[in-house]
């Protein structure tokens, strides 16, 4: 994976006063304009960002010889759980680094989940369905979001500060845009981003 | 140069229309068989590219189907993942091995080269060919690249987990294998060649070494794909499909797949030799059969040409012996037919020529050719040949008084009667006219005895609608060798015996030297005769005809000699016969008549009447003018008719009895006296002598010297002067010898008597004398005087 390309942007995002926090929508759309669906955005606070709470679960479901969600972003320390909705077996594997794994085949509930608990992006894959492919984006912040069919992704009650934003999409590649932002709470809310990501194929 | 004989000419006929058949025939077939080679290695060449195409395609699916295999490998995948390169390495090798690709390279997706089963050190450099990494693994593609020199069929796989994490390159080598196989299954030679950096050469082939460096030179790499090339590859010319498998920047690998022409044309040149094998035998054949057929037509044709040349020589005895349904068939029957036609005409033809129509006895020129084959013969075997010539006495008589029809009837009845007597004759021939001839082969010594049995079988009379005709005969004899060594002479010789036969009334007679030499004579004699009338050489002597009754002499005959200068007195009997021949007669009668009737006015001068009597022969008579002659002379010597008396031999009149009856008629007017002489030597029919104006009949002296002697010729004799005086005529004794002659013959009756009893010829002045003495009569008691006769 290249490293994401930083984009320096000094963006001060006027917040109002007193508010702690603040909903950052960020509009990913590809060279064309057209909406990114499955864009993930997360928001890496300057310092310390919290852990994820004990006890995180997120779900990939199995439906129809696919993943459900196709994209998932969690925070690391999350269990993620594999319901197979099919009535087939599927045998969920990874060779990524930051989680690498492999689940016998399976059907129903049988699966244990698996704890995501490094940061990184994890592909999967099922060992009896070559095209069954899913991504684990694994942060180190709570502040993350994936984007739907319109391409928006809003952060939600991001604590005023300065915050690293990081957008990525399967669509570009996972190549990442990396920006700047200082979260104001006084600022008038949401404050809506275009974000441009590279589209390839 | 042209062909001449049939034979030949139909074989030259038959192999040049064969021949040009197949030549015609050859030419197409090896037209057609090398086109037909030409297309079919080019189809076998398409087939192969299709085939070629075919298995690359399936060796491309095979490394796909592997690679893919090898990409999803779970434990493989784990392996990139966890980038165990040791495990990547001996799985490409265990994979590769299983299928025989011995290029496996497995290339992460920086494009290094992870691990690769060629180099197991060269890791880690950049995979030569990115454009063959692609993500989607349906895409992959086949396609030849050189690896470490040498030639693969590569197909890269990308590793998915499930994204890619890398590709599997998997390759087969192009190597002799590849093209070994590409040839079992195509049967083209294959070469795959490299056009690269370290230069062109062969990558793989079925060539060997020479032929692989053949090739290199002669290939057109300029040519673009998939054309057909001829090439010349180790000296053989082949049909080449240049297939172009990769073309970049570096490198070009083509695949050559070609096929030799001499191996395509192999089964058709084997077709063109048993064709040419064929040609030749039914070439061979051709001949054999168009000599058979040849033969055939020439064979009976050379043989009717045998036949003809044959009947061109004159032998129409073989017959044709084919017999043939065919044109040749009619051919030679046609020419039997003529054969036969030929052989009838020119029998008919030498019947004409050689026989003679009336009596179908050998004509002249038949005898001339027996006779001439005989001496011939004769002359090798020594042996002896005789020839008898015969005419017929009276035979013009017969013909001008009765008519052709009646001569033509006694001449057949002769030769019958001549074929019928002459038994032994070779050849009886009539040479014209009434003359016969008979050739007789074998020495026959007994040639009179023939000849008297000839004249003995016409002695009968020949009978003509029960009319009795008299026909006599002369026969003369000559034989070979002593009468003549060749026909000329004999037949000449013999017409001189014929000639003295009839002469001497002998009936035939054998040739003899002296009627030669006689003959020889003739000719000298003609000249001297005509010197004698010119220098009086010719005397005419008389003898008296003396009165039985009266013993008075009141006539003469006068009879002709001749005093030749050297050979003194030639007798009569040599000259006259000869003179008639010849037709000299007409000149010695004219001389004898005048003379005789100016010796008759002489005489009548001096006081002596003498009735003059001349001889005349039968030519005589054919002349019309003479009794204008007699007349002249007698006016001129002042002679009166009566005292002149003209002798007619019997022969004389009866050779032609009209005419000599005309001119008897007119001489009998003229009132001369007129005789038959030597009466009863011919056979003419008294009946007919009644007609003629005769008035004395002298008889023949071979009676009178007879008579005393023989009984019956008295008889004659007696019977004849009664004849004589019955028909009026004075009747004549010639040859009257001796007094008992005298004595009978005037007892018998007869008028006058003439003979040398009572004197011989005597010249003129000698008669005169014998006249005065005996005072004009004979006595014959007186005859005893020796004077009388001594001075005749």
């Amino acid at each position: 994976m290249k490293p994401a390309r930083v984009i320096a942007a000094s963006l001060a995002l006027l917040g109002s006063a007193g508010a702690s926090a603040a909903d950052l929508a960020l509009d990913i759309r590809d060279a064309a304009g057209r909406p990114i669906a499955d864009a993930v955005a997360y928001a890496q606070p300057a310092g310390e960002a919290p852990p994820a709470r004990a006890g995180t679960r997120a779900v990939i479901d199995q439906v129809n010889k696919t993943f459900v969600p196709r994209v998932t972003i969690v925070q690391s320390g999350t269990q993620v759980f594999f319901p197979n909705s099919d009535n087939i077996r599927h045998s969920i594997y990874s060779f990524s680094p930051a989680k690498t794994f492999t689940t016998k085949l399976y059907s129903g509930r049988e699966a244990a989940p698996v704890l995501f608990d490094k940061t990184g992006l994890v592909v999967l894959g099922c060992n009896i369905h070559d095209n069954m492919v899913a991504w684990v984006f694994i942060v180190d912040t709570p502040w993350f979001a994936r984007s739907g069919t319109d391409g928006l992704v809003t952060l939600k009650a991001l604590p005023d500060g300065e915050y690293t934003i990081t957008t990525s999409a399967p669509a570009g590649g996972f190549k990442s845009r990396e920006m700047r932002v200082l979260v104001d709470g006084s600022a008038a809310s949401p404050v809506r981003i275009p974000v441009a990501l590279e589209a390839g194929s | 140069m042209r062909i001449q004989r049939l034979q030949t000419r139909i074989i030259v006929l038959f192999v040049a229309l064969l021949a040009l058949v197949q030549v015609a025939a050859f030419w197409f077939v090896n037209a057609t068989n090398s086109r037909n080679a030409e297309t079919r290695v080019a189809e076998e060449l398409n087939v192969g590219q299709r085939v070629f195409a075919r298995l690359l395609e399936q060796n491309a699916e095979k490394l796909k189907l592997s690679a893919r295999v090898l990409a999803s490998d779970f434990a493989f995948r784990e392996a990139i993942a966890t980038h165990d390169t040791g495990t990547i390495g001996s799985a490409l090798a265990n994979h590769g091995a299983r299928i025989g690709a011995e290029a496996m390279v497995f290339v992460d997706l920086e494009g290094k080269v992870v691990s690769d089963t060629l180099s197991p050190r060269g890791a880690s450099r950049a995979f030569e060919y990115p454009a063959l990494l692609k993500a989607d693994r349906n895409a992959a593609n086949a396609s030849m690249e050189v690896l470490d020199e040498r030639a693969f069929q590569l197909v890269a796989v990308p590793v998915m987990a499930p994204l890619p994490i890398g590709w599997v390159v998997m390759g087969f080598a192009v190597d002799d294998r590849l093209a070994s196989d590409l040839r079992q299954l195509t049967e083209l030679e294959v070469s795959f060649m490299l056009d690269g950096q370290p230069g062109r050469r062969v990558l793989a082939s079925t060539l060997d070494l020479r032929e692989q460096q053949s090739l290199l030179a002669d290939m057109p790499w300029g040519a673009s794909s998939a054309t057909r090339q001829i090439m010349n590859i180790g000296g053989v010319d082949h049909q080449a499909l240049v297939i172009t498998l990769d073309d970049n920047d570096h490198a070009r690998i083509v695949a050559v797949l070609h096929r030799s022409l001499g191996d395509a044309m192999a089964s058709s040149e084997r077709l063109r030799n048993m064709l040419f094998f064929l040609a030749a035998i039914s070439l061979a054949m051709s001949i054999l059969g168009s000599i058979a057929v040849a033969r055939n037509i020439t064979r009976p044709l050379e043989e009717l040409a045998t036949v003809a040349a044959r009947i061109e020589k004159g032998d129409y005895t073989a017959p044709v012996s084919l017999k043939r349904a065919d044109e040749i068939g009619v051919l030679a029957s046609s020419l039997n037919h003529m054969r036969g036609g030929i052989a009838d005409r020119e029998k008919r033809i030498l019947k004409l020529a050689y026989e003679d129509p009336l009596t179908d006895l050998a004509n002249r020129s038949r005898f001339s050719n027996e006779l001439e084959q005989a001496i011939t013969q004769a002359a090798l075997g020594d042996l002896r040949l005789t020839i008898l010539m015969m005419d017929l006495d009276r035979f013009k008589y017969v013909n001008d008084t009765l008519g052709h029809g009646v001569g033509d009837h006694v001449l057949r009845e002769v030769s019958v009667r001549l074929q019928r007597t002459v038994t032994g004759a070779e050849c009886i021939a009539r040479l014209g006219g009434d003359e016969f001839a008979i050739l007789v082969r074998h020495a026959n010594d007994d040639s009179s005895e023939t000849a008297r049995r000839i004249i003995a079988a016409l002695e009968a009379p020949i009978l003509y609608e029960g009319q009795p005709l008299d026909v006599g005969t002369s026969i003369g004899i000559a034989h070979y060798p002593e009468h003549g060594r060749d026909a000329q002479t004999l037949v000449r010789n013999a017409d001189i015996a014929m000639y003295a036969a009839k002469r001497n009334k002998t009936g035939f007679a054998t040739y003899d030297q002296h009627y030669d030499t006689s003959q020889q004579e003739h000719l000298s004699l003609l000249s001297e005769l005509r010197r004698a009338v010119e220098r009086h050489e010719l005397r005419l002597h008389y003898q008296p005809k003396v009165s039985l009754r009266s013993s008075h002499v009141s006539a003469v005959e006068a009879l002709i000699r001749w005093e030749h200068p050297t050979r003194g007195l030639v007798p009569p009997a040599q000259f006259i016969p000869f003179a008639e021949h010849t037709g000299y007669i007409k000149v010695l009668t004219r001389w004898v008549i005048r003379e005789a009737v100016r010796q008759c006015g002489e005489w009548l001068r001096s006081g002596l009447a003498l009735q003059v009597s001349v001889n005349i022969s039968a030519r005589d008579l054919m002349n019309r003018e003479l009794p204008e002659l007699v007349a002249e002379l007698l006016a001129q010597h002042d002679v009166t008719p009566g005292l002149l008396c003209l002798e007619i031999t019997e022969s004389g009149f009866m050779e032609d009895p009209a005419h000599a009856q005309k001119v008897l008629d007119r001489l009998d007017e003229l009132g001369v006296k007129l005789s038959i002489d030597d009466y009863g030597t011919g056979y003419s029919s008294l009946s007919y002598i009644m007609k003629l104006p005769v008035q004395e009949l002298k008889i023949d002296r071979s009676f009178i010297s007879r008579m005393a002697t023989d009984e019956e010729i008295s008889t004659i004799v007696q019977s004849t002067i009664d004849l004589g005086h019955n028909l009026g005529l004075q009747v004549v004794a010639e040859g009257v010898e001796d007094a008992a002659s005298w004595e009978l013959l005037r007892t018998l009756g007869c008028d006058d008597a003439q003979g040398f009893f009572m004197s011989r010829p005597l010249d003129p002045q000698a008669l005169a004398k014998w006249i005065r003495v005996n005072h004009g009569s004979f006595r014959a008691d007186s005859k005893a005087t020796p004077s009388v006769a001594g001075t005749a």
